[in-house]
């Protein structure tokens, strides 16, 4: 067991190099700009949304009780969705304290949509079915907003909103990082603290209250920083699909899933998923790039079909 | 140790009244089997006890104190509870399912390691220990929920038909584990459906036997007290009979001819 969590740690690792070092122009002034200012940075948000979007697919499906509860069951995304198109409606151009106007609008839509759902959460009646049915009523509300903009909005933002919605990770120097690094960083660490009261919750809810776990109390925590963590990460990058739904089902069937095991080992191979897509996603198109959220959509869907039909052992 | 205090307990769920006033004190020690119709509120007599379920009117008290206003850690270390199901989706092995029930405890994950293989070997399943709970039989996960009450340990023990969907060696099996569970000091509260098995606990002139029909308290005997053949009968509406086997008695119902 410990060989083989060494042996994908290892993988892991090595991914995030060869994400460093594939490609060409390495030497000079220019190679140093490419591979300081551009691809050290953009592997490292990559590291950063990946893990947030990894732990919190396990933590959530944890807490739902539900393998396919993903980092927006809680309408992250879509709360992110309408915000960045509220901004770009307006003009894609602003810029508060000199962070882009769609960066902070897809923040604060993801952060309230979810909170208003967490907040559903906590009640002490609520059961976590309650809570995933609130997630899709937030979720269908705000895409019908969503939509509402769109209807109104002129072809240059929509075509902004669709760029934005496709999720990549390119960017010049570390600006990303340092606004991720610290709300993504307390997010996952403050998660990782909740590994006991979530693993006392995988023989059921009802269980869990009688062993002694507060499970409102637990619930509130759980989603709130859960939806804080991705949504910081959907705002910088846009939405990227799947990363939250396939690598739990992945760590899963490579490690077996006690939350001492999966919960740490969900967020290096969702960091080590997401580089390794978009290092996919800038080598497969010569002299082009796509976004990296086509790649993990185009290759996680299959993924998780043939995760789920080849699991099915009992 | 903590007493368990049913006060004039009513449960009502819409227009449904699943608990109708009822009163049942459950002294330190004691050991009582819950018997009555489906439907006649037993699992939520057990709920109410685990704050799973608010009362409508009247209260329960673990400990002279409401069980709603205690503290989930506190609560927990008062009473315990076996399930009628045991949710087993996530492939969890059966030491690490053991070992988070110690979540009361303020302790490293290395001592509910080791208080986990020793609940294991206690019900004999310490074979189990590396196997994913998902692939368990039943009579394999009952004694894993075993396993999860006795690392909780709690005082008082709430069973919910432990010998369900079990088979005859299995279901003895289970009931001779009750009967040490409560010689060891816990307080014992269980649901089942087949007086006839409580004779496996032992010491069946101290077993009370509550009926519980509609809501509320029939009658509360003891296992080997004459009376319970015909108050038997009388909770289910059927004819009781009275066999006397080479240890025990046997109180089954009298088949109905077929018209």
């Amino acid at each position: 067991m410990k060989a083989r969590a060494a042996s994908v740690l290892v993988g892991c690792l090595a991914l995030l190099l060869a994400a460093v070092l594939v490609g060409p122009q390495l030497r000079g002034a220019e190679g140093h700009f490419i591979i300081w200012q551009l691809r050290v940075p953009r592997v490292l948000v990559g590291v950063l949304v990946g893990a947030t979007l990894g732990l919190v697919g396990a933590v959530f499906q944890a807490l739902f009780q539900n393998p396919l509860a993903t980092s927006d069951t809680v309408g992250t995304t879509a709360g992110a969705t309408l915000g960045a198109l509220f901004a770009l409606s307006l003009d894609s151009s602003k810029t508060v304290q000199g962070l882009p106007l769609v960066t902070v609008c897809a923040f604060a839509g993801a952060l309230g949509a979810s909170l208003l759902v967490a907040s559903l959460a906590s009640s002490k009646r609520a059961h976590s079915s309650d809570v995933l049915l609130a997630g899709i009523a937030v979720t269908l509300a705000t895409s019908a907003l969503a939509s509402g903009i769109q209807y109104i909005a002129d072809s240059r933002a929509l075509f902004a909103a669709t760029q934005w919605s496709l999720g990549q990770l390119p960017q010049v120097g570390y600006r990303g990082v340092l606004l991720l690094a610290p709300i993504c960083g307390v997010a996952c660490l403050l998660l990782l603290l909740l590994t006991r009261p979530l693993q006392a919750f995988a023989l059921g809810e009802e269980l869990a209250h009688s062993q002694g776990v507060n499970v409102p109390r637990l619930r509130l925590f759980a989603l709130g920083l859960g939806s804080l963590g991705v949504a910081a990460c959907v705002a910088w990058c846009g939405p990227v699909a799947f990363v939250g739904l396939i690598v739990p089902h992945l760590v899963r069937r490579l490690l077996g899933s006690g939350y001492r095991v999966l919960l740490p080992m969900s967020m290096c191979v969702g960091a080590a998923l997401l580089v390794g897509c978009d290092l996919f996603a800038r080598s497969i198109v010569p002299g082009r790039e796509l976004p990296v959220g086509i790649v993990t959509a185009a290759l996680g869907a299959p993924a998780l079909v043939l995760l789920v039909a080849r699991g099915r052992r009992t | 140790m903590t007493p368990l205090e049913y006060r004039d307990l009513s449960v009502q769920i819409g227009e449904r009244t699943l608990l109708d006033g009822l009163s049942l004190h459950v002294p330190p020690g004691d050991f009582v089997a819950l018997i009555g119709p489906n439907g006649a509120g037993k699992t939520t007599l057990l709920k109410t006890a685990l704050a799973l379920r608010a009362p409508s009117k009247g209260s329960v008290l673990l400990g002279g104190k409401p069980a709603l206003e205690l503290p989930a850690r506190v609560r927990a270390e008062k009473i315990a509870w076996l399930p009628q199901h045991l949710r087993a989706d996530e492939p969890v092995t059966c030491l690490e399912s053991v070992a988070a029930a110690r979540f009361r405890f303020h302790e490293g994950h290395a001592a509910s390691l080791k208080v986990a293989e020793s609940a294991l070997a206690r019900v004999a399943a310490s074979a189990l220990a590396a196997r994913p709970i998902t692939e368990l039989s039943g009579g394999e996960r009952q004694r894993i929920a075993f396993a999860c009450l006795i690392a909780q340990d709690a005082d008082i023990l709430l069973f919910d038909e432990p010998a369900n969907h079990l088979d005859p060696a299995q279901q003895l099996e289970v009931y001779r584990l009750l009967g040490e569970l409560w010689r060891e000091g816990h307080t014992v509260v269980c649901i089942n459906h087949d007086v006839n098995l409580l004779h496996q606990v032992g010491d069946g002139a101290r077993v009370r036997v509550v009926g519980l029909g509609k809501g509320r308290i029939g009658f509360d005997t003891k296992l080997t007290d004459g009376a319970l053949p015909r108050q038997l009968g009388e909770l289910f509406g059927l004819e009781m009979e009275s066999l006397k086997g080479s240890a025990q008695r046997f109180i089954v119902p009298r088949h109905r001819s077929s018209p």
